[in-house]
């Protein structure tokens, strides 16, 4: 039955289809699936089928990106709250907008998957200085420092990443604290997180999940 | 002497006199041009304009611009602030729009032409119809109803209501900035300009699905263009890609000119154009920043190539030319474009 129900949910994430993702959970909720399956075993699920329809070369677009982030970030917000018990966090990570920046919706479509994947996401807002994100990152322990920029005078500016990367060596902090990057510049010359110093970077939104994901379990192994 | 003028008209008619039409989007460049900081060098249309001109010289490509940054349509709405930044484009920092009452109290100015935040763009083109009018074209940027509202009230919010609505306030919005569109393209063809760009990222299935694209983003162009008609306007969707669009948009409106992203497959672009219309080779101007001059020949020479093994009906061009580009690499690239974009030099 968790098959169907998660077919059903992908396809309508996959339409942009919010009002049919919530009918197919509510449904769900309705036979006796747990909200801890619902979490586990569909919408997690369903973001990792459209992270391999992304990389399988499928044509998706930025509206689908929005909504499937909005849809997994509404559907675990209401099943948490009917948790038996509340549920570990993964992991922490910071995220903002670089110097400079602010433009806010990529920050939004990751920081909605992340949450699906019980990753607490910092938000640091637009407009962030390096020194704040290392800063943040350290005092709450995280293991990610995640900056976001569309442009490209923000996405390879001196008071960007690159300056995240050099505070993370000076301070040695680059053992335990990984960056990851993201915006329209890095989608342009795919190279260009190298040359900024990140670690990662990803093309949208649900895939960013995932690699800072692989990044949190690395850091607790 | 040919000018660039001449060579547009050739190319829509799908001839080619000397060389294909180079079009740059220089825009932030003039500071450095005139030695001043971004936010000195947008205060004034003389700057702008002045840049334009000494670009055009140095540069030798075809066209000027009349556009000092986007948000400058943000405040011909009343966007009050404005952030500026001294190695890039400036950004709307206020937002028109914080909430749906926001929408219902946007008011629409009367007469663009006369705005005082349009007389600063209207004195460069002013001064660039003086200088050069009817040899170069004159360009201007005029963002899409169904875009607009990325600017009076973020990117973030208005996919927010786009996909989940209330689609009153959605189409409240549209009506309003289509209204704004048709004021804003008289004044600029009042001003001068020749080729009106017309922005719509929203006009792209790499940001809108199928089914929007055909419920919203072509009735909305229509609508925006119903009244002005589609003289000189150029269908550009910011970067985005355009080939999934692009016979539904020229079966459907029949702008006279397209404009890819440096995403699409030109050759794919030009075939699905079918000599219907003018159709651009454009560059992906951010690696522009880090390629050598010899990359950005080759890259240039490939695209050019490309296009013209299928159609004259060609020109060169790029997207937002980030500021950061080195001089030798503006300098390649224009002269590649100068030096392949003629049929004799096409290899087989
Ligand atoms: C829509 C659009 C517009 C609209 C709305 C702009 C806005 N947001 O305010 C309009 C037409 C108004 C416009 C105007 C401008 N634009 Co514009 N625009 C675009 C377009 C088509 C999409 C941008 C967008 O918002 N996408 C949605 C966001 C969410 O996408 P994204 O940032 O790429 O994020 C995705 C991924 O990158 C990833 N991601 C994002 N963040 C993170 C973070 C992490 C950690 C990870 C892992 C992943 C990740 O997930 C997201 C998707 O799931 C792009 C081209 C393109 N195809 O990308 C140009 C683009 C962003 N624009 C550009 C520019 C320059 C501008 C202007 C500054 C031009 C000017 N001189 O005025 C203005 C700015 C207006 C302002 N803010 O004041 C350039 C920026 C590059 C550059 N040259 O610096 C681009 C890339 C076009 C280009 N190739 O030149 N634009």
């Amino acid at each position: 039955m968790l098959d169907d129900i998660l077919r059903a949910y992908t396809e309508a994430i996959y339409n942009a289809d919010r009002t049919t993702a919530l009918a197919v959970v509510d449904a769900a909720r309705a036979s006796g699936v747990s909200p801890e399956d619902i979490v586990f075993k569909v919408v997690i699920p369903g973001l990792d089928m459209m992270i391999k329809a992304i990389n399988d070369g499928f044509d998706t677009n930025l509206a689908q990106h929005f909504m499937t982030a909005h849809i997994a970030a509404d559907v675990t917000d209401r099943m948490l709250a009917q948790f038996a018990r509340p549920p570990e966090m993964v992991g922490h990570v910071v995220i903002g907008t670089a110097a400079g920046d602010l433009h806010t919706l990529g920050k939004r479509i990751v920081m909605g998957c992340l949450k699906a994947q019980m990753i607490d996401a910092i938000d640091l807002g637009v407009n962030v200085p390096a020194e704040r994100f290392v800063d943040e990152a350290v005092a709450r322990g995280a293991s990610v420092i995640a900056v976001s920029a569309m442009m490209v005078h923000t996405a390879r500016g001196e008071n960007g990443a690159i300056k995240v990367r050099q505070l993370l060596r000076e301070r040695q902090l680059e053992g335990r604290i990984r960056l990851v990057v993201g915006g329209a510049p890095f989608r342009y010359d795919p190279r260009l997180y190298q040359i900024v110093g990140a670690d990662a970077w990803a093309d949208n939104g649900v895939s960013a999940a995932r690699v800072i994901l692989d990044f949190i379990k690395e850091a607790r192994s | 002497m040919i000018t660039g003028m001449d060579r547009l008209a050739a190319a829509a008619r799908g001839e080619i006199l000397d060389r294909i039409p180079v079009f740059c989007n220089l825009v932030d460049q003039g500071a450095r041009e005139l030695g001043m900081p971004l936010e000195t060098y947008f205060s004034r249309g003389e700057y702008v304009a002045e840049a334009q001109l000494r670009m055009l010289g140095k540069y030798g490509h075809d066209n000027v611009w009349s556009l000092f940054y986007v948000g400058r349509e943000a405040e011909l709405l009343g966007c009050r602030k404005i952030k500026y930044a001294n190695d890039g484009p400036p950004n709307v920092e206020d937002f028109v729009i914080k909430s749906y009452a926001d929408i219902e109290r946007l008011e629409v100015p009367d007469d663009i032409s006369t705005h005082p935040a349009f007389a600063e763009t209207a004195h460069c083109l002013e001064i660039l119809k003086r200088e050069v009018g009817g040899k170069a074209p004159i360009c201007a940027y005029l963002t899409a109803s169904m875009s607009l509202p990325a600017i009076l009230m973020s990117m973030e919010k208005w996919i927010e209501l786009l996909m989940l609505g209330p689609t009153e306030m959605r189409d409240l919005l549209l009506e309003k900035c289509s209204a704004f569109f048709q004021k804003e393209i008289e004044a600029y063809r009042k001003a001068g300009a020749d080729v009106l760009v017309y922005a719509d990222p929203y006009g792209s299935t790499d940001i809108v699905p199928m089914s929007m694209f055909r419920e919203l983003s072509l009735p909305w162009m229509k609508r925006d263009l119903a009244a002005g008609g589609l003289d000189g306007v150029v269908y550009y969707v910011g970067g985005a890609r355009v080939n999934g669009v692009l016979d539904q948009v020229i079966e459907e409106v029949g702008f006279g000119t397209y404009y890819p992203g440096p995403m699409d497959d030109i050759g794919e672009s030009m075939r699905l154009v079918a000599d219907r219309a003018l159709c651009g080779a454009v560059i992906n101007d951010i690696r522009l920043i880090d390629w050598t001059p010899e990359e950005v020949r080759a890259e240039v020479k490939r695209l050019v190539q490309r296009g013209l093994k299928i159609s004259k009906k060609l020109f060169f061009g790029t997207i937002l030319m980030p500021f950061g580009i080195p001089d030798a690499n503006i300098r390649a690239m224009i002269d590649a474009a100068c030096e392949f974009g003629r049929p004799d030099r096409l290899e087989a």
